[in-house]
């Protein structure tokens, strides 16, 4: 389903704006040099191998700038590798960041279209599920109809996570996405995750919660410096 | 990244590869459809949400212009501009430029202001650009509705001739598309695009038969300004609109060439560096 072959990513860290590498990067950035190479270039993958079969659910693990979120980038095709090859079958359903797209002056339900959109779902498909997804949400009836900006943190969160997990997609990139809400709704997003596990998704979870880690992911890859340990 | 990859334009027009390119962004808008129409929809609905007077705003662009150029040429420095009654002369050439100058306006920062989608999600890239152009266009349809009420008011007699409008425009079209591709996505390895591109378009307003015709010009004058495209296109469609003139064929045609294979080389150039964006931006 997924196969990466000897993967590595160079980033070069003097270009004239680096958002992305310094997102990559931070912590590296404040106690050692960053640069492991002397021309000012940055290897942020070094060879990863690696398959995840049809259902499976792989979890990746590692500290801050180990390449964890690198490697979700490539599989979800917003960077390319600097050498080597990947196979993905499948659509993917990027989870890396939620409620991409929202915008404050919009109302919730216009953004469950804006964001449901991005995430590859056509109207149609988003029509079917938008009661659903107003549901899982626990958000009011009345408060659907009101701007985003308007929202507290939580509802917020909650409504991007439920676009999400509504998505149509058979691979799901999770990013530290667990890390929402109150105590119930993170139960709930761990049994949503469970269950699109259980119907034949493929997951690929980042996260630094060894517990929910442990609960969902079938094998946990550790990495450390673009490298798998 | 370096200067001399971005110009890097050789062997573009006849390799394989670059047809499979363009087809392939025919393609993606085919399967993106519902993105670009709800990315579309949400740039219209967040820009004139919370405006009193809302989508009004599009017509005011031109017609204000158009009084300031009318009041100008009338009472401060009078001349006759044309045969044509100033108000609807202008007009018909401020309507093109503003569908023009605010596509171009909106799509050079659209890149880097979704920053936030492109280093995190996949799609196509140049349904960014392109929902801005649709965005002014339907101002542009806002504002041609105000165009066939002066039409009337001036009595203007329409001519067969009004139907090369349609040609016209799709070269407007095809030349705005390839500005919006170039050059939002130079801004996203260069930030000076968006710092200049006020002041360019500005010059670029002058450098345009908007307020003057280029009639009774010199062959050479002719000539300089015709290395703006817009002259040509925004010339042309006033004349078969208001003053029943057709197009010169063999001008047309050229001018058509030429446009075509700028778009096909923008198209290919912005899906090579497409790759860089989420690196870069």
């Amino acid at each position: 389903m997924i196969t990466l072959n000897d993967i590595w990513k160079q980033y070069k860290l003097n270009n004239i704006t680096h958002r992305s590498i310094r997102e990559d990067v931070v912590n590296l950035f404040k106690h050692k040099p960053i640069s492991n190479q002397p021309d000012g270039t940055f290897w942020a993958l070094k060879g990863i191998n690696f398959s995840v079969k049809k259902g499976q659910c792989l979890g990746l693990y590692g500290p801050n700038g180990s390449g964890k979120s690198t490697i979700l980038k490539i599989i979800g095709n917003i960077t390319s590798p600097t050498r080597g090859t990947l196979q993905i079958n499948g659509r993917i359903a990027p989870m890396i960041q939620q409620g991409a797209g929202f915008h404050l002056d919009l109302t919730g339900r216009e953004n469950i279209y804006v964001n449901a959109s991005i995430l590859g779902m056509t109207i149609k498909q988003i029509r079917k599920n938008i009661d659903a997804i107003i549901e899982f949400s626990g958000l009011d009836k009345d408060m659907i109809d009101v701007a985003v900006k308007k929202y507290s943190t939580g509802m917020y969160v909650r409504l991007a996570f439920s676009v999400a997990v509504h998505t149509e997609a058979d691979i799901f990139l999770i990013d530290e996405i667990l890390a929402v809400g109150d105590e119930d709704f993170k139960k709930k997003c761990m049994n949503q995750i469970l269950h699109l596990k259980k119907s034949g998704r493929t997951l690929i979870v980042v996260t630094h919660n060894m517990d929910q880690m442990e609960a969902v992911s079938d094998r946990i890859i550790y990495i450390n410096k673009g490298v798998i340990q | 990244m370096q200067f001399s990859n971005i110009l890097r334009i050789k062997s573009f027009f006849i390799s394989y590869n670059n047809i499979i390119k363009m087809l392939k962004i025919y393609r993606n808008l085919i399967q993106y459809k519902d993105l670009l129409l709800i990315l579309t929809w949400r740039e219209i609905s967040v820009r004139y949400r919370q405006t009193t007077i809302g989508i009004a705003w599009a017509i005011i662009q031109p017609l204000s212009l158009m009084l300031v150029f009318s009041f100008i040429f009338t009472y401060l420095m009078p001349t006759k501009v044309s045969g044509y009654p100033k108000m609807i002369f202008f007009y018909a050439a401020l309507v093109p430029w503003t569908f023009f100058s605010t596509a171009i306006n909106y799509a050079i920062p659209c890149l880097v202001n979704q920053y936030n989608l492109i280093t995190k999600i996949y799609f196509p890239r140049e349904i960014l650009p392109i929902s801005q152009i649709i965005v002014a266009f339907v101002d542009f349809l806002l504002a041609s509705i105000l165009f066939v009420f002066f039409m009337f008011f001036y009595n203007i007699s329409l001519t067969w001739y009004v139907l090369w409008f349609f040609p016209l425009f799709i070269q407007l079209i095809l030349f705005t598309v390839a500005m919006s591709l170039m050059l939002s996505s130079l801004n996203v390895f260069y930030r000076d695009v968006n710092v200049a591109s006020g002041f360019v378009m500005r010059l670029w307003f002058f450098m345009t038969p908007i307020f003057y015709s280029i009639d009774a010009l010199s062959i050479k004058i002719k000539l300089l300004l015709f290395l703006n495209p817009l002259t040509f296109i925004i010339e042309n469609m006033r004349r078969c609109l208001i003053e029943g003139r057709g197009v010169i064929v063999w001008q047309f045609l050229i001018v058509s060439v030429i446009l075509l294979i700028y778009f096909f080389a923008s198209i290919v150039y912005f899906k090579k560096i497409e790759r860089k964006f989420a690196d870069v931006i």
